[in-house]
C-alpha cells in the first residue's frame, strides 16, 4: 500500500512543479491527437454530411461500413498502418514508421469512421422541414446542404469531440507505429504503459491523473454540447 | 412585378391514391386566391407543385412575366415563396432567421434595416434577438411570414397558415395577410376554414375531384 | 441419483485442487535478466541442463538492466543476471544483493545502415565513431533504459566528451535491444548493440544493417550474477538461487555457457568466472 501512496505523492509533486518531461509528453499527446482529429474531421464531416444529404448508389453500404469501422480495434489499425509504413511495406520509401507522423496517420484512420458516422447521424436527424424551408426561401442545393449542416452543428461537434476522446485514450495503435521513443513518439498513454512496466509509478500516476482529468473534461464538454442541442429538439 | 401562374392539366398520385386529376387554373398577377376543401383533398399537394417544391406526374406548371415564359431556375424560385403549415425555423435568433433569405441572395450586408422592417411587419421586432425555437406556434408562423416577406417575393403561397395557431395569433396573421395584399403581391393560400376564407376575401376556390373550380356561391 | 452425481463432482473438484497444490512446492525461482541475454537464446540452452540436474525451475523475466536490478531490490525476483558491473557492485554495497560473481562476457558492436552515410567504417575507436555521429547528426537510437548496453553507450559518449541527450537525432527507445535495432533499421540509424542479440536477430528481423565498428576494448561486455539479500527480503528463495549461481560459476556451468552456440554456430558468450 505504501508504494501507492508514495506514488501519488510524487505524482502530485511532478504535476505541481510542472516537470518538463511531463509537460513534453502532454504537449506531444495533444499535438498528435489534435492533428489527427483535424485531419479526420476535414475528411469525416464532409463525408458524413454527404452520406446524410445526398442519395446515391452504394450509400447504404457506405453508411454500414462507416458504422462497422467505428468498432475497429485500435491495435489492429496499428498493425495495418505498421505494415503499410515499414521500410518493406508499400509506403516504406517515405520512412514514416516510428515517427509522430505515423501516429497521426494511425489515429486519423481510427477516428475517421467515428466522426463520419456521428456526423451522418446528426445530419439525418435534422427535420426534413428545414430542407423544405431552405428551398422555399430560394436556397440553391449547395446552400440547402450548408443550412442543414448548420442546423446539425451540435451533433457534428459532438461527433468531433467523441473522436478526440477516443484518440486521447488510445494506446495500441500509436504504440505499434510510434515505437514509444523518448521525447519523440512517447505520449501519455504509451508512457503510462512503459513506466508502469518499468516500475516507475510516479510518472505513470502523474500522467494517469492528467489523462483522467482531460478525459473527464472532454466528456463534460460533450455532455454540455449535447444538452444544448437537445433543448432545441424539444419543440 | 407581374408574375402569372398557369397550371395546365396536372395530375399527381401518391402510391395508389390519385390526388389531382387533369387540374388546370390560371392565377393572375397581384390576385388573392383562397383555396378551400376538406383535409386530404389535395390542397397542400397542389400548392407544393405550384411552388415547384414537387413535380406533377403529368401536366405543366408555367410561370410567365409580361407574356414571356420563364425557365424554372433558381432566379424564378427566388421570386416566389411557400409557407408550409409547419414552419422549418432555424436554430438561431429571430433576426438570423429573417436575414437568411437575404444572406443566400448575397444581400446580407446592410440587411439589418430590411430585417427589422420585416419583423416589425409581423409584430415581432421586440423579440428580434430571442432564440427562434422558444416562440409559440403562432409567433412561429409570423416569423415564417417575416422570413418569406423580407426577400419581397412576387407570389406568396400559404399552406394552412393558421392551422395550429391560437385565436389571438390567427387574428394577427389574418391582419398580416390583408396587409400583404395591399402591397400588390399575389397571394395563394389554402384553408379548411370557410369563415377564414371569407374573412380574407379574394377569389374563393375549391378542390373537387382533384380539380380546382370556382367556389359555388 | 442426483446426490451421487453431485458428490462425485465435488470429489473430483477437491482432488484437482489438491493435485495442483501438491505440484506447487517444486522449487521455482525467478531470475531477472536482460532482454539481450534472453534474445540470445542462452537461457533456452542452459536452464534445461540445470533443471534436469537439480529439479529447480528457473523462470527468467527479461527487462533492461536497470529494471532487472530494481526487480531484485523489490523482491519481485530472487536473483539477477545482468551486464553492468558498476551498477551491480553499487547495489551489493547498498546491501540489496549478496554473492556477486563475474560470469561471462561478450562484446558490443556499433551497427548502422548498409551504405554507412556517416562513414564510420574504418574508424578504430568507439568514441571516435560517436564523435563523427554527433557531428554528422545522423539518427542514433539509444536504449535509453539504464540497461547494460545503455550504460556502456553513455560511457563511450563520456569518453568522447559529448552529451547527446536532447539532440534531435538522438532517439531514446527505452525498450529492449531487439526493438531498438528495429527502430534503427526503420529510421536508417546507428545504434550500439551486443553481438549476441545482433547475431540472433539480424536475419530473423530482416535488418538491412551492417557492423560498422567492432573490437575496441571499451566495447567489452562483462556479465555478472548476484542473489537478492535474504536478510533484506525474507521471502526470497535464497537457497535455490545460490544453488543456481554456484552451478553457473562451476566448471560444469561455465562449460555449458561456452558450449552454447547460436544457430549459425557462433559462440556468443565467453565464460570467465573465477
Amino acid at each position: 500500500m505504501d508504494f501507492i501512496v508514495e506514488g501519488f505523492a510524487q505524482a502530485f509533486s511532478l504535476i505541481i512543479h510542472l516537470d518538463p518531461e511531463l509537460l513534453n509528453i502532454i504537449v506531444l499527446s495533444l499535438e498528435v491527437s489534435g492533428i489527427a482529429l483535424i485531419v479526420a474531421s476535414c475528411l469525416g464531416v464532409p463525408a458524413g454530411s454527404a452520406l446524410g444529404l445526398k442519395k446515391f448508389r452504394g450509400r447504404g453500404l457506405l453508411i454500414s461500413l462507416s458504422n462497422a469501422f467505428m468498432g475497429l480495434p485500435p491495435v489492429v489499425v496499428g498493425l495495418f498502418v505498421y505494415l503499410l509504413l515499414s521500410r518493406r511495406g508499400p509506403l516504406g520509401f517515405m520512412g514514416l514508421l516510428y515517427s509522430p507522423s505515423a501516429m497521426i496517420v494511425a489515429q486519423a484512420i481510427l477516428i475517421f469512421p467515428i466522426v463520419t458516422s456521428l456526423c451522418h447521424s446528426a445530419v439525418v436527424s435534422v427535420d426534413p422541414i428545414i430542407r423544405q424551408a431552405a428551398f422555399t426561401l430560394g436556397a440553391t442545393p449547395w446552400q440547402t446542404s450548408l443550412t442543414v449542416m448548420r442546423e446539425a452543428r451540435y451533433g457534428i461537434l459532438s461527433g468531433i469531440i467523441a473522436g478526440l476522446g477516443r484518440a486521447m485514450g488510445e494506446v495500441g495503435a500509436i504504440l505499434i507505429v510510434g515505437g514509444n521513443i523518448a521525447g519523440y513518439t512517447r505520449v501519455m498513454t504509451t508512457t503510462i504503459a512503459l513506466e508502469t512496466d518499468k516500475g516507475n509509478f510516479e510518472l505513470a500516476l502523474a500522467l494517469g491523473i492528467i489523462l483522467v482529468i482531460i478525459s473527464v473534461l472532454i466528456n463534460i464538454g460533450l455532455h454540455l454540447i449535447q444538452r444544448k442541442g437537445m433543448v432545441k429538439i424539444l419543440r | 412585378m407581374s408574375l402569372e401562374l398557369l397550371i395546365s392539366n396536372i395530375s399527381k398520385r401518391y402510391d395508389h391514391t390519385t390526388v389531382l386529376t387533369d387540374c388546370s387554373f390560371k392565377f393572375e398577377s397581384g390576385g388573392i386566391y383562397v383555396l378551400t376543401g376538406p383535409n386530404g383533398s389535395g390542397k397542400s399537394t397542389f400548392l407544393r407543385i405550384c411552388a415547384l417544391l414537387e413535380t406533377p406526374d403529368s401536366g405543366e406548371v408555367k410561370y410567365c412575366s409580361d407574356g414571356q415564359l420563364l425557365a424554372k431556375d433558381i432566379s424564378l424560385r427566388r421570386r416566389i415563396t411557400l409557407l408550409l403549415p409547419k414552419i422549418g425555423v432555424f436554430n438561431t435568433s429571430l433576426f438570423n432567421n429573417v436575414a437568411y433569405g437575404l444572406k443566400i441572395r448575397n444581400l446580407g450586408k446592410n440587411s439589418a434595416l430590411r430585417v427589422a422592417h420585416a419583423l416589425d411587419f409581423v409584430g415581432l421586432l421586440t423579440k428580434k434577438n430571442q432564440q427562434a425555437l422558444t416562440l409559440s406556434s403562432g409567433e412561429t408562423q409570423r416569423l415564417g411570414i417575416a422570413r418569406a416577406l423580407v426577400v419581397e417575393p412576387e407570389v406568396i403561397f400559404l399552406d394552412e397558415p393558421t392551422a395550429s395557431v391560437d385565436v389571438r395569433n390567427t387574428e394577427i396573421i389574418e391582419d398580416i395577410i390583408r396587409k400583404i395584399r395591399k402591397d400588390g403581391r399575389s397571394i395563394i393560400m389554402t384553408t379548411h376554414d370557410m369563415y377564414q376564407a371569407r374573412r380574407i376575401g379574394g377569389k374563393l376556390l375549391v378542390i373537387k375531384d382533384g380539380k380546382i373550380i370556382d367556389h359555388p356561391g | 441419483m442426483r446426490m451421487r452425481k453431485a458428490s462425485l463432482l465435488l470429489i473430483l473438484v477437491i482432488f484437482s485442487i489438491a493435485l495442483t497444490y501438491a505440484q506447487a512446492p517444486s522449487a521455482e525461482i525467478i531470475c531477472a535478466s536482460t532482454t539481450s541475454t534472453e534474445n540470445s537464446g542462452l537461457f533456452g540452452y542452459i536452464l534445461p541442463i540445470f533443471e534436469e540436474k537439480t529439479g529447480i525451475i528457473v523462470k527468467v523475466v527479461a527487462r533492461g538492466t536497470g529494471a532487472a536490478i530494481e526487480m531484485g531490490k523489490r523482491g519481485d525476483a530472487h536473483m539477477v543476471m545482468v551486464h553492468a558491473k558498476e551498477q551491480e557492485l553499487k547495489a551489493v554495497e547498498e546491501g540489496y544483493f549478496v554473492d556477486r560473481h563475474d560470469l561471462m562476457y561478450n562484446d558490443f558492436i556499433i551497427i548502422g545502415p548498409e551504405n554507412d552515410p556517416a562513414q564510420i567504417k574504418g574508424l578504430k575507436s568507439a568514441h571516435e565513431a560517436f564523435s563523427k555521429l554527433f557531428d554528422t547528426k545522423r539518427f542514433f537510437v539509444s536504449r535509453g533504459d539504464n540497461s547494460g548496453t545503455h550504460t556502456k553507450e553513455l560511457a563511450i559518449w563520456k569518453k568522447a566528451g559529448l552529451e547527446p541527450k536532447g539532440q534531435k537525432w538522438y532517439l531514446e527507445a527505452g525498450q529492449g535491444m531487439e526493438k531498438t535495432q528495429r527502430i534503427a533499421d526503420e529510421k536508417r540509424a546507428y545504434t550500439l548493440t551486443d553481438r549476441g542479440t545482433w547475431l540472433a536477430t539480424k536475419d530473423k528481423d530482416n535488418l538491412e544493417m551492417v557492423i560498422v565498428l567492432e573490437g575496441d576494448p571499451i566495447l567489452f561486455n562483462q556479465y555478472g550474477v548476484m542473489a537478492v539479500n535474504p536478510e533484506k527480503l525474507k521471502h526470497v528463495k535464497y537457497k535455490e538461487s545460490i544453488e543456481f549461481i554456484n552451478w553457473l560459476i562451476s566448471k560444469e556451468g561455465q562449460q555449458a555457457i561456452g558450449n552454447f552456440k547460436d544457430k549459425n554456430g557462433n559462440q556468443l558468450f565467453i565464460p570467465n568466472a573465477q
